[in-house]
């Protein structure tokens, strides 16, 4: 619980949160809420020997909204992502994943940034990000580039990020009259999800569906789209027998975790059973 | 924790056992391997900088294989410490020809881990191995079909690259959602 | 007495301090050029140690000192064990390891350095040579003799074998039952998770060979000789203190080794030295609590009479004793009867060593693990005989005529109307329509559970007859020379509100301000002597001393009061803080009228009193200080201490009843009501008593549902932090609705049984008789804890 030293940078622009990348390299971390990279750091499970504390760049902590997406700059808090009458309004699966995220301290510091470039598989805003097809957008030396979500989740705590390239902002497309909804089986102890499932519909009225992206998080190394669930709701009336048989699918291709919480099978069974509950509260 | 798996590799079976019992391609296809130095006969010293993400660890120690039967199995014990704590893993590994081209290598391991990572990562440990397996086996195909292509058309070997972690972790990356992308689609 | 405390709801006056985060603990304390220690543990469960390179670390700038076991061991006694069990295997418990690990986490090596920085980097530069061994994990495995020796000079790792047989023949009882019913039952490892972690700063004073320790403990004086004794200190030279502690639930009612090696250090470096335990040195070599795997038989008759229980259990004590590692599963074995009149009971222990940290006392210690298998197997006999579970508790409980009842045990409960309890929380959750729409519901395919726990505990600990290190509890009430008044208690509250409580018995009985008491505790150098805050004890035994010191004072006070004006001591009344003379008792009046002053009364010497005039408790402190005006042979001074030595432990119970509904896709759990009606005696301050209940319900649910501490098969902790130790928080709970009976006890003047274990031991039993209720339609009879939605599942699809 006591980190190992390093040295301290707090740049205030993006040009010189990335000289200081290039400069010390591999041996950086970028620290946004430190809500995943201290903890770590406490238990000397990382030990980087620079920090670039990235609290004091500007520009990276609004929430704003650009023609018809959300755009929500990386340090932004759980807490303001949960909160945001805005948010709310145009994406409101995004404050509902938010508000369900931790507790109050960790959305109070939190950083919808450091979270999604941290990956880790349990975290509940990738599902939302997959569900909702957001765009990351990363600026490196080469300058900006926007990563889709659908790219951006490599691996277990593993990004499409390049080691000298930082998360500025995310665009998340609003959802209008859309279904959407986000449930979560937290862990008891630590509030991670078991599993966690995103839904984003588009329908005609309320009984057919025109196409769907759902994200689940927790059953495996990372996040990832459901597409069995997606193309068994496609096109199709959203009747309970069709809703059962795709949501079947939810753990389909999929590789499940275990641990002491969770079996890999018992994990599995929920992404089933919570896909279809949060199918049916989208619809509710 | 038990580990198990099945991969298939693009190369004959004698190329892929040659291979994978060879120092100086396992030192390159074993995640975060810096040193791969004998130390005896079927053992070598090692130093492994093993990292997913954030989370990273410098481990000392041994590799050793035992069992030798060529071209159809091996035992491998794996011995690291490190601030951390320690690693301790010990594999069987078989190969099966698969056709004249294709090679399917079976794993069932036991991997030990002790201090920190054990007492505050267990949520992360299965999911860490997999993905190290994966990049192993992902690293070992490729020098196997290099291997293979080479004797193929009687040229020299021109060992791949392994610029570990993030080329290789794309680059499966790519793979995962190619299988599981084919996979969806004929569901 | 006027009641102008005692019994109102007043909140804490330790809050204000605590909640404005301006209190100090133990790392709240600084001292000028204090040194920094931190421990190097083991990582292997079993370990043999080669060597310890120590060189790289020492050579670190600003590291001062390196200590191993073999620096120290033969400076530093090991750490103490109280047992009287006569056939226990003891075996050396060094404060860093010799030669041997035999737990993950058992400390090796101590770095001390100028910063806590340096400190911890130093750690990662000592090199240990270990040579790994196979470590015994699985208690009941050793217990049938399976794996290597932990403590090799031992012929096995049976620590202890114990019996204890009491009542009628239980051989007789099992012959004459109509039925026998079996249950495997486990109490699983739990960690308690104070929320401030262990932490101690020691400081010699060379020149006054004086040494201070500030230590998070709930037993400032027992610690202080035990430590004495290890670092062979005079018990006077050695002054503990406990600050603010934030928590303790037991683990802090204990002697580490920590305590020692500062003190050790301290003397040898001549500074400050400091350790604060992390969080996850807390859950790794704090002590743990529970651990127990048994097998109950109880033998019953058809309508649900209990006539005997057998109790066959194996308790995973871990690698070494602490102080009372042992003793715990005793105290179980002693309220096996639970609230029922058992009349044969047996219980065999088995405690075995394992490669694990020690367990000892953990809210409630034994308790729950005995009020758990006994609330259980009721439930059982009522599912396997179909009877309502309420009935077969009423058919069992001893009536409130039959008490004092002396249980199978040999114990004797001291007061009680357990029916009184269970009909007041029936009539809460209305029982009989609760089970209809249960039924209701159950037809609509919804699985709903009742769970019903009746408990008895043992408290106020307790007779020293029966204790290890005495039972008594001291006080000293000082009346000062302004009238404020200073009272000095043996116990060491740390979080139960005695501060508050004891200010509210001493102002009542003064007729002073709330405002005008001040409580201290937990410094050797000014409290005397005392045995601390354990047991639920410190207002049952700590406060009937503050009580009876009190008296002392009031006597004398009133001899005084009784000279200032001028009357006999019979002729002072005192109430609300006055002293007041009254008129003469006739009869006295009457024998004067007759003329004859054949007996001479006190007053008589003196002149005519004068009814009606008063002397407040503050006027005579003052002349008890200033002593110019005392009655013949008073010593000046108004102050007086008592050293309580109770006749008997009392016996709080009541009932909790919750009712549960499981997900029946995925085997979640969720608490539809939970209700506790619980009788711990006369209540001081219903806000305190509701504060114990509510905590108590919290950690009793969390052994229910979440908490379990899991070592893998080779002995690694694997629940380190608390993202995998499952505590409950607060949006886990559900609402509590709480009620009281009272029915007082006659083993204190005060009437109070203590109440800071009841919720935990009520609330473990209650719920998981529930959600076994909500699954019995599946042929569920028990599921281990905790209950985690995944065991569920698979009961409901294991066909």
């Amino acid at each position: 619980m006591i980190p190992a030293s390093f040295d301290y940078h707090r740049p205030t622009s993006i040009e010189e949160t990335l000289s200081l990348l290039s400069k010390f390299g591999d041996d950086a971390k970028i620290l946004s809420g430190g809500h995943s990279l201290v903890p770590a750091m406490k238990l000397r499970l990382a030990q980087p020997g620079v920090i670039i504390d990235i609290g004091k760049v500007p520009g990276m902590s609004e929430i704003r909204q650009d023609g018809d997406a959300i755009v929500i700059g990386a340090l932004v808090t759980h807490y303001q992502v949960e909160s945001s009458d805005l948010v709310k309004r145009l994406c409101p699966l995004l404050a509902q994943t938010a508000e369900q995220i931790g507790d109050v301290q960790v959305r109070n510091r939190g950083t919808i940034g450091g979270s999604l470039a941290h990956s880790d598989p349990a975290a509940d805003y990738p599902a939302a990000m997959l569900a909702l097809g957001a765009e990351i957008t990363a600026v490196g030396p080469k300058g900006k580039r926007t990563i889709k979500a659908d790219d951006f989740f490599v691996d277990m705590l593993t990004t499409a990020l390049e080691p000298n390239e930082i998360l500025t902002e995310i665009r998340v497309p609003a959802t209008g009259s859309n279904k959407v909804a986000y449930l979560k089986v937290p862990q008891s102890a630590s509030g991670f999800a078991i599993v966690g499932v995103a839904v984003n519909l588009t329908t005609n009225g309320n009984s057919d569906c025109k196409s769907a992206r759902i994200g689940i998080t927790g059953l495996s190394a990372r996040a990832f789209r459901a597409n069995g669930v997606e193309s068994g709701l496609a096109g199709k009336a959203l009747d309970a027998p069709t809703i059962k048989s795709a949501s079947s699918k939810a753990a389909d291709g999929q590789d499940p975790l275990s641990d002491i919480h969770a079996s890999g099978d018992y994990r599995a069974h929920l992404a089933r059973v919570y896909t279809q509950r949060a199918i049916e509260q989208a619809l509710s | 924790m038990k580990i198990d798996g099945t991969h298939t590799i693009n190369a004959p079976r004698d190329i892929v056992y040659r291979l994978m019992t060879d120092p100086v391609v396992l030192a390159r296809c074993i995640p975060g391997c810096e040193k791969l130095e004998p130390a005896g006969e079927n053992s070598y010293t090692t130093n492994l900088k093993v990292g997913v993400g954030t989370i990273k660890g410098n481990y000392t120690g041994k590799v050793t294989l035992d069992d030798v039967q060529p071209p159809a199995h091996y035992k491998m014990l794996v011995e690291g410490k490190g601030n951390t704590g320690f690693v301790k893993g010990s594999g069987i590994i078989d190969l099966e020809a698969s056709g004249n081209t294709e090679t399917l290598v079976k794993y069932e391991g036991d991997v030990q881990v002790g201090g920190t990572i054990a007492s505050v990562g267990q949520r992360m440990l299965q999911g860490a191995a997999k993905m190290m397996a994966s990049q192993f086996f992902t690293a070992i195909n490729a020098e196997a079909e290099a291997a293979a292509k080479a004797e193929a058309n009687q040229e020299p070997v021109k060992p791949p690259s392994h610029g570990f972690f993030r080329t290789t972790l794309r680059w499966l990356a790519g793979l995962i959602k190619g299988w599981f992308g084919r996979r969806s689609e004929s569901q | 007495m006027a009641s102008r405390y005692v019994g109102q709801k007043i909140k804490r006056t330790e809050d204000p301090r605590l909640i404005k985060g301006i209190g100090h603990y133990v790392d709240d304390i600084k001292l000028p050029d204090t040194l920094h220690c931190v421990i190097l543990h083991s990582i292997y469960a079993h370990a043999r140690i080669n060597s310890i390179d120590t060189e790289a670390a020492a050579a670190l700038p600003g590291v001062v000192a390196i200590y191993t076991g073999a620096d120290i061991k033969d400076k530093i006694g090991n750490v103490p064990v109280a047992s009287a069990l006569e056939t226990l295997k003891v075996p050396p418990h060094p404060v860093l390891a010799v030669d041997k690990v035999r737990y993950v986490g058992e400390p090796v090596a101590a770095v001390v350095a100028n910063d806590k920085y340096i400190a911890r980097d130093a750690l990662d530069l000592i090199v240990v040579d270990y040579d790994p061994l196979d470590a015994v994990v699985d208690p009941e495995k050793t217990a049938a003799g399976e794996g290597p020796l932990i403590h090799e000079q031992f012929s096995d790792n049976i620590a202890v074998t114990w019996k204890l047989e009491g009542g009628s023949s239980i051989d007789d009882a099992f012959k004459n039952a109509d039925r026998i019913v079996k249950q495997r039952l486990v109490n699983q490892r739990l960690a308690p998770i104070a929320m401030e972690p262990r932490g101690v700063l020691a400081r010699y004073l060379p020149g006054e060979n004086e040494l201070t320790l500030w230590s998070s403990t709930q037993i400032p004086h027992l610690m202080r000789t035990q430590v004495a004794l290890m670092i062979g200190l005079p018990e006077n030279r050695l002054r503990v203190i406990t600050p603010e502690v934030g928590g303790g639930f037991g683990s802090k009612l204990n002697v580490y080794g920590e305590e020692a090696l500062c003190s050790f250090i301290s003397m040898q470096l001549h500074r400050p030295v400091k350790w604060i335990e992390t969080r996850r040195e807390n859950i790794q070599n704090t002590i743990h609590g529970r651990g127990q795997i048994g097998n109950m038989e109880v033998a019953v008759k058809n309508d649900g009479t209990l006539l005997g229980l057998k109790y066959k259990v194996i308790a995973d004590l871990g690698a070494y004793h602490q102080l009372l590692t042992p003793a715990i599963p005793t105290l179980t074995g002693l309220m096996l009867s639970g609230a029922y009149k058992i009349p044969a009971i047996l219980m065999e222990l088995t405690g075995v060593f394992t490669n694990k940290v020690a367990t000892d006392a953990y809210r409630g210690a034994g308790r729950p693990e005995a009020t758990f298998i006994v609330e259980r197997i009721v439930d059982v006999v009522a599912q396997e005989l179909n009877l309502d579970p309420v009935d077969v508790r009423r058919r069992n409980f001893p009536k409130p005529n039959e008490f004092p009842f002396a249980t199978a045990t040999g114990l004797f409960y001291d007061s009680g109307n357990y029916d009184a309890a269970l009909d007041k929380a029936l009539e809460m959750v209305d029982y009989k329509e609760l089970r209809t729409q249960q039924k209701k519901a159950r037809d609509e395919g919804k699985l709903i559970g009742i769970g019903v726990s009746s408990y008895v505990e043992i408290c106020a600990l307790g007779p020293s007859a029966a204790m290890p290190a005495g039972g008594w509890e001291s006080a000293t009430v000082r009346v000062e020379p302004t009238g404020k008044v200073t009272v000095l208690t043996g116990t060491s509250p740390h979080g139960q509100g005695q501060e508050t409580s004891f200010a509210q018995i001493v102002a009542d009985s003064l007729g002073v301000d709330l405002n005008d008491v001040l409580v201290i505790h937990g410094d050797t150098s000014i409290v005397q002597y005392g045995i601390g805050t354990f047991g639920s004890r410190a207002t049952a035994v700590g406060g009937t001393a503050v009580v009876m010191a009190m008296d002392k004072v009031v006597t004398k006070a009133k001899k005084i009061a009784a000279h200032l004006l001028q009357a006999g001591d019979a002729e002072i009344s005192f109430d609300n803080g006055k002293f007041c003379c009254v008129t003469r008792a006739p009869e006295k009046a009457a024998a004067e009228g007759v003329g004859g002053a054949v007996v001479q009364s006190p007053a008589a010497a003196l002149p005519e009193p004068n009814p009606g005039k008063t002397v407040s408790i503050q006027e005579v402190a003052l002349a008890a200080h200033l002593a110019n005006n005392l009655p013949p042979d008073t010593e000046p001074g108004l102050s007086a201490t008592h050293f309580f030595e109770p006749k008997n432990f009392t016996f709080p119970f009541g009932t909790h009843i919750c009712v549960v509904e499981v997900d029946k896709e995925t085997g979640e759990i969720e608490i539809l009501r939970y209700v506790a009606v619980d009788d711990c005696g006369k209540v001081i301050n219903p806000l305190l008593v509701h504060g114990q209940v509510h905590g108590g319900i919290v950690q009793g649910l969390g052994q229910a549902l979440y908490e379990e501490v899991v070592y893998d098969e080779t002995g690694q902790l694997i629940t380190g932090t608390l993202m995998d130790y499952a505590v409950p928080k607060a949006h886990q709970m559900p609402r509590m609705e709480l009620d009281r009976t009272e029915t007082p006890t006659d083993v204190n003047p005060l009437g109070i049984k203590g109440v800071g274990e009841a919720g935990t031991i009520g609330a473990t039993p209650c719920i998981v008789n529930a959600v076994v209720d909500a699954l019995s339609q599946f042929g569920v009879r028990d599921i281990e804890m905790p209950l985690k939605p995944e065991k569920l599942w698979r009961l409901m699809n294991q066909n």
